[in-house]
Formats: structure tokens, C-alpha cells, sequence
């Protein structure tokens, strides 16, 4: 469980982020959504402590983010796996490495088992035969795909994804969503998903977060999102034809 | 501007400081440190190379063009080459050279890692970027660098003997004998703690400009070109306050 309690963020005098709270659970794909440069990210990059909040306090179950030491951050983010936006798969390492660095670093097991569990990961997410290839080999889906595979490598309890779609044809799109979905209840991660595209909130949406100009305007469900009653919210969802033919009964 | 000076000396310290904590795990630092030996000193020993040879056979050539009185041993003339070579090309010059070939490697690198997120990536898995990604490249040339300084020496009085020998500006016997000459061995270690010095901060100045770039590829670039200028002006300023520490 990640809560978030009266979170402010701003840059250079100008405020990004206003009186942000909101708790995210285990097992179900929350979502952040919101316009593009409606401040997204910028709550993402305070969850996972990329950037620190001007005021406010993100918990991790009971320990407060701003309160923990730097061993008890490093501890912590043992604990938590991100998707970047671009993936961010090491440049240097092919596939496998890439998976397998995490597990380097933070486990004694031997390099059979190390690569036994890239491996698994890697089918989880159905990239194989592609272990000696390096990033720049790979197209945009199998890079978000192998992204993911290093992201749950070491069994996270938090999974952050910021925009796991983004430059993503639709079908891939879908697929990388269900694949975020299924993982997220296999393992029941408390995967927090950041993105704009409205398939992927109908499609995964288990509890969803409106942000629009850094405040918060509405949170619920896919069920319920296209019921509502705010207006920015209205005007975001319909963009999406789909969408506005359902919210119109077309 | 000021301000933002020594804003920027206090974060390099911090930068520092982060850099020299323990490694996670001292398997990956060794092994990294081959990576790095590798990627900064073997590939560099061409160029220190080449270049070397032509300085060592140009100074010969401009030292008895200078020298031309019959009184003053020729010998001299393979002693003076020497000791420029030693004092101050084989350290200087050379981290100069280096300041260019290896700073912007190291800077372009660590850029485009921190613009394409993957240093926010190693961040998060709770790896420390800077220390993973540094520390290796700092110590492989601090380290090794003095190689490089006795492989130009060498080449470089090769580079004379060979002028010498074809060109017979002096008889080779009085080359031989001048480098052979007054041979002091501090100079040694007062060249090889220059380059030293020098690597260290070409390495650690280009991966923190690199590890704070900002803005794409243009940043990346500034980032490069940044710690060019930056390591170049303080080699040689350092150059000048070493050599009075230790010479004088």
C-alpha cells in the first residue's frame, strides 16, 4: 500500500503539483492519468524519490518516505520495479544482462541461476531467443517487454510504469497493458501506471487518478469513469471518440 | 555567475562524494575496472603513440637547430630532448590529448545515459549510479595513466633516434649519450604524478558534467565540450603550481 497525503511540488516558484492524496493498492493497476504536462510525472518521479516534494509525505506501508535513511531508501528500492517511459534498458548490456542486472547487485546467486531466472522473466513476457541482442536491436514493444522483465526480476512489491504505451502501435499497446494487468495480480504488485491513452484506462483501469494542472479533480474506476460528472474529466475522456459515443449512448 | 561557481564546486564535491563509497560489490567494480582500462588507456596508446614518435623526432630537429654552437657537446642536444619529453610533454601534453580523446568519451557516455533515463533506472533499482558507473573509470586512469607517460617517453626518444639516425643531424653515439645523461629519477615520479593528477581530474570533471547534463543531445554536447575547456585550463594551471611545489 502507497499513500499519499497533501503532496506539493513546484518548480521555480511555480506550482506542479497541488494538495495531491491518494492511496494505491495491492493487486490492482492504479492509474495516474491526466493531459499531457498536466504534472504526471512529476507525482511518479515523488513516489519513487527521483524528486522530493516541497511538502506532504508518501508512505510505504507504514514508513515515510521523507523519513527514511539512505540505507532504508536503498532497502526500499530493492522492493520497487519502473518502466521508464523510453524503457531505459542499458545501453551496454545485451537482453539477458539487462535482466540479470538487478539480481547482480542485490543476490548470491550463481550466474546458472541468475540466468534461469532472466529467463523466466523474459517468457513472462514473451520475449525469447532474443537474449543476445542489445537494446538498440530491439523494436519500441520488446524494449517496453524487456523493460518490464527487468522490472519484476527481483519480485517487487511496488511496480511503477510511466507510460508504458507511449510510441506503442494499438495492438502492442493492449498487449503490454494486459501483460502489466496479469503481472500485476499474479504477483499482487501495487503497480502504479502513469499514462494519457484511454485504452489502456478502459482496458486496465482497476482504480483511477484524474490530474489536471497539478490538482486532483476525480478518482475512481474504468466502471465508473465515463459516468462522471466533472467537466475537465468529461472533456479528456471524450476526446476519444469510443468514449464520447458511449458517454452520448451513440 | 559566481554563485552558480560555486554551486557547481560544491555539487563536483558531493559528486565526489558519492562516487567514492563502497562498491556494492567488488566483483563488479574489478570487473568494470578491466572494461574501463581497457576503453580509456589500451585504446589511447595508439594515438600517445604516434604522436609521441613525431614530437620525439620534431624536438631533436628544433633542439640542434638551436644548438648549433661548436662548443656545446651534441650530446646535450639528446639530454634536452629528454628532459622536455619528461617534464613536461609526456605529462602535460599528453593529459591535454587525453583531456579531448578521453574526456569527451566520458562525458558523451554518462550524457546520454542520464538523458535516455537509464542512470535514473540504476537509481531506482537502488544501485549507486555514480559509484557503479564512475569509480571504475576514475581509478583506471588515475591509476594506469603513468603507463601511458613512460610508453610516450619511450617512443618519444625512439621517435628522436630514428630522426637522428636517418637524417645524421647529430652522430646517433652523442644522442645516446645525451639521453643517457645527468639522469634524474625523480623527474620520473614528479611526471608520472602529474599525469596522474591530471587523469584524475579529466576523468572525474568530464563524468560530472556528463552525469548532470540536461537537455538532449544538445545537453549531451554542452556537457562535452564543458569538460574539454573546463580540464584543459585547470591541467594547466595545476601544471604551474605543481611544478613549483615539486621543482623548486
Amino acid at each position: 500500500m502507497i499513500k499519499v497525503e497533501h503532496l506539493y511540488k513546484s518548480f521555480d516558484g511555480k506550482p506542479v503539483l497541488n494538495d495531491i492524496s491518494v492511496e494505491y493498492e495491492p493487486g490492482k493497476c492504479n492509474m495516474i492519468i491526466g493531459a499531457s504536462g498536466s504534472g504526471k510525472t512529476v507525482l511518479l518521479k515523488n513516489l519513487i524519490g527521483l524528486l522530493e516534494p516541497d511538502s506532504g509525505e508518501i508512505c510505504y506501508g507504514d514508513m515515510k518516505l521523507s523519513e527514511m535513511s539512505y540505507k532504508q531508501k536503498k532497502n526500499l528500492r530493492q522492493k520497487i520495479g519502473v518502466l521508464f517511459q523510453g524503457s531505459a534498458l542499458f545501453d551496454f548490456a545485451t537482453v539477458i544482462e539487462n535482466v540479470m542486472f538487478p539480481m547482480e547487485f542485490f543476490t548470491d546467486w550463481s550466474a546458472v541461476q541468475r540466468r534461469e531466472r532472466a529467463r523466466y522473466c523474459l517468457e513472462k513476457v514473451n520475449v525469447v531467443g532474443s537474449d543476445d541482442k542489445y537494446p538498440n536491436e530491439l523494436s519500441g514493444g520488446m524494449q517496453k517487454r524487456v523493460g518490464i522483465a527487468r522490472a519484476i526480476a527481483l519480485n517487487p512489491e511496488y511496480l511503477f510504469c510511466d507510460e508504458p504505451n507511449s510510441g506503442l502501435d494499438p495492438y502492442t499497446s493492449i498487449l503490454i497493458d494486459r501483460l502489466i494487468s496479469d503481472l500485476t495480480k499474479e504477483f499482487n504488485m501495487t503497480t502504479v501506471v502513469n499514462t494519457h491513452d484511454m485504452n489502456s484506462i478502459l482496458e486496465i483501469g482497476d482504480k483511477i487518478a484524474f490530474i489536471s494542472n497539478g490538482s486532483m479533480l476525480w478518482q475512481g474506476d474504468r466502471h465508473t469513469i465515463l459516468q462522471t460528472e466533472c467537466k475537465e474529466l468529461r472533456d479528456f475522456v471524450c476526446a476519444n471518440t469510443l468514449a464520447r459515443n458511449i458517454i452520448e449512448g451513440k | 555567475m559566481i554563485k552558480n561557481f560555486f554551486e557547481s564546486i560544491g555539487k563536483y564535491f558531493l559528486f565526489l562524494q558519492m562516487v567514492f563509497r563502497k562498491p556494492e560489490k567488488w566483483k563488479i567494480f574489478w570487473r568494470q575496472f578491466i572494461n574501463e582500462s581497457d576503453k580509456l588507456i589500451i585504446s589511447s596508446i595508439l594515438l600517445v603513440g604516434v604522436i609521441s614518435v613525431f614530437i620525439g623526432g620534431v624536438l631533436v630537429i628544433q633542439t640542434a637547430s638551436n644548438l648549433e654552437n661548436p662548443i656545446i657537446d651534441k650530446m646535450y642536444i639528446g639530454y634536452m630532448v629528454r628532459e622536455s619529453l619528461i617534464l613536461e610533454f609526456c605529462s602535460t601534453m599528453i593529459a591535454l590529448i587525453l583531456a579531448g580523446k578521453m574526456g569527451s568519451n566520458i562525458a558523451s557516455e554518462i550524457g546520454s545515459m542520464r538523458i535516455t533515463e537509464q542512470i535514473d533506472a540504476m537509481d531506482m533499482m537502488g544501485v549507486n549510479s555514480a559509484g557503479f558507473l564512475v569509480l571504475p573509470k576514475i581509478t583506471a586512469a588515475t591509476i594506469l595513466s603513468p603507463l601511458l607517460m613512460l610508453l610516450s617517453l619511450g617512443l618519444g626518444l625512439f621517435g628522436g633516434w630514428i630522426v637522428v639516425e636517418f637524417t645524421q643531424i647529430i652522430p646517433p653515439a652523442s644522442y645516446i649519450t645525451g639521453i643517457k645523461a645527468f639522469y634524474n629519477g625523480f623527474y620520473i615520479f614528479y611526471s608520472c604524478f602529474k599525469i596522474s593528477l591530471f587523469c584524475f581530474m579529466i576523468s572525474s570533471i568530464a563524468a560530472f558534467n556528463g552525469y548532470n547534463a540536461k537537455g538532449g543531445s544538445l545537453g549531451v554536447g554542452r556537457s562535452s565540450t564543458a569538460s574539454i575547456v573546463t580540464t584543459s585550463i585547470l591541467i594547466l594551471m595545476s601544471d604551474l603550481i605543481v611544478t613549483q611545489l615539486m621543482l623548486y
